[in-house]
């Protein structure tokens, strides 16, 4: 399974490799200005975070807009690709209400996608200055914390998802199992 | 999976066709460093000299426990003593950011010395993921400059070759455990050393403080480890703060420095957990730093910050 990261500028881009790689998966991290037919026999691709506030800077995000409007295979965006994700497809950015850095009380309300056999309410890290204030029309939110309404979402129409939080660090409850839970998505995609 | 065998033998294939003259490498003893090393001299056999450098910031007895690690692997090395070039480098210097710049240089001027002397062209480095990843680049935002990375100079006259690029500090435990390097379970150190526990000037008066409270903090929690009152944390120290705070000591006034307690759970270092460490233990350093550094601290506090939003070290 080929599955590769864009590099946002994240702290954590690396971290996102490396567990993809322990899962076995093909993964290289490709800058965000590499052109979409670079990357279009891919089998999923995970958008990752970055320092830029996607609101304001939206230029830093390269060609994350492209590879959304043109990927047929699954992508999972995280933080900062969350973000831009939303903003992207109509929904609304905004500074935090309530910055989150490190320990988060994660509540799941689906269990169909990327939380699959994950419990309800468990302990995520995070680190983030902007918020999803609006999801965008044909998107769900599937997570909340008390301090951030929109935690996860997911395209009601495309294998497309998001997450504010960190699953790729060690200190994230479940993070390995939301990524076998996309790579399971990537597959049945595939099939 | 990573699989440890696997990149030890990957690795030293590739330092043999890549390295073909001589080589140092520069090693703090840590368990990065140490690593490398080995690889390196699988690699390259007697042509490669280790190169530890006593930069003034190092912890109480540590420049002699490196040695004594050294002549264990059976490696060729030079010890080489640079306290007053750190020193005379950094006097008056509180940025933090300016601090790691000039350590930096400092090292890689030592280093090439020690290379021209050894007829070395290539410096082997135990830099890590996180050391890159924090250092920043295009596009990553620079959170602190490692030594290694972001405080190298831009006119450098070696060629570099860093065999554990890619790894965070858990996978090269696991290398150093497959290689019987005895560094292994060492905690992690910075490369900068006190320097970067020493908040405001780096002079000797102040560097000896932290290196004394360190060795307490260290010292009381193996302990308290060994006795089986706490999990050892994956890293634990103290720094000294740069303001002062009225007390009183028998009867007198005293106007003190503060030592910061820091302990943390972490498997990378790119997250980290403060930790919990029973209050009495922690009551029995705060005395202990007090009582016998009384000239110089009257007031103890503990780090209650995760990374983020905090990093594991202060500067």
């Amino acid at each position: 399974m080929k599955v590769y990261v864009v590099d946002n500028g994240g702290q954590w881009t690396h971290r996102e490799w490396r567990v993809l790689r322990n899962l076995d998966v093909d993964v290289k991290i490709v800058p965000n200005t590499t052109p979409f037919d670079d990357l279009k026999d891919l089998d999923g691709l995970v958008l990752s975070g970055g320092s830029p506030s996607v609101a304001t800077d939206a230029e830093a995000m390269g060609n994350n807009g492209e590879y959304l409007d043109k990927a047929t295979f699954p992508i999972l965006g995280i933080c900062a690709g969350m973000q831009f994700m939303c903003e992207h497809f109509g929904g609304e950015l905004g500074p935090a209400d309530e910055p989150e850095y490190s320990t988060v009380e994660l509540h799941i309300d689906d269990h169909d996608c990327i939380f699959r056999g994950i419990p309800s309410d468990i302990t995520v890290w995070a680190s983030h200055n902007d918020e999803v204030k609006v999801p965008p029309q044909g998107f769900k939110v599937i997570a909340s914390s008390p301090s951030c309404k929109v935690e996860a979402v997911r395209c009601l129409d495309r294998p497309i998802f998001g997450v504010q939080f960190h699953p790729e660090v060690e200190h994230t409850e479940y993070g390995e199992q939301l990524f076998l839970n996309f790579l399971e998505i990537v597959k049945e995609h595939k099939a | 999976m990573f699989d440890a065998e696997r990149f030890v033998n990957e690795q030293v294939g590739k330092i043999a066709e890549t390295v073909k003259g001589k080589a140092i490498i520069a090693c703090s003893g840590g368990v990065d460093s140490m690593v490398a090393a080995v690889l390196a001299s699988r690699a390259i056999g007697d042509r490669l000299l280790a190169v530890y450098v006593d930069s003034g910031f190092m912890r109480k007895g540590e420049t002699d426990e490196v040695r004594g690690m050294f002549e264990d692997m059976g490696l060729n090395f030079k010890v080489v003593d640079a306290a007053d070039v750190f020193f005379g480098a950094l006097a008056g210097v509180t940025d933090p950011e300016q601090k790691r710049k000039i350590i930096g240089e400092k090292f890689i001027r030592v280093f090439e010395k020690e290379a021209k002397e050894f007829g070395a062209e290539t410096l082997v480095q135990g830099t890590i993921a996180p050391d890159w990843i924090e250092s920043g680049d295009g596009v990553r935002d620079t959170i602190k400059s490692h030594h290694n990375v972001g405080g190298l100079p831009k006119d450098m006259g070696m060629t570099l070759c860093e065999p554990l690029w890619d790894l965070y500090k858990d996978e090269v435990r696991q290398v150093a455990r497959y290689l019987g390097v005895k560094a292994s379970e060492r905690q992690p150190f910075p490369g900068p050393g006190l320097a970067v526990r020493c908040l405001g000037e780096c002079t000797p008066e102040n560097i000896e403080i932290v290196r004394e409270a360190c060795f307490i903090v260290e010292d009381e929690i193996k302990k308290a480890s060994e006795a089986g009152k706490m999990d050892l944390p994956w890293q634990y120290f103290a720094a000294l703060l740069p303001s002062r705070s009225v007390g009183v000591q028998g009867d007198r006034r005293a106007y003190g420095r503060t030592i910061v307690i820091r302990a943390v759970s972490s498997t990378d270092a790119m997250t980290a957990e403060f930790s919990k460490i029973p209050i009495d233990i922690l009551d029995k350093m705060s005395r202990r730093i007090t009582n016998t550094m009384k000239s110089q601290v009257n007031r103890v506090v503990y780090d209650i910050t995760n990374k983020p939003p905090a990093t594991i070290e202060w500067e």
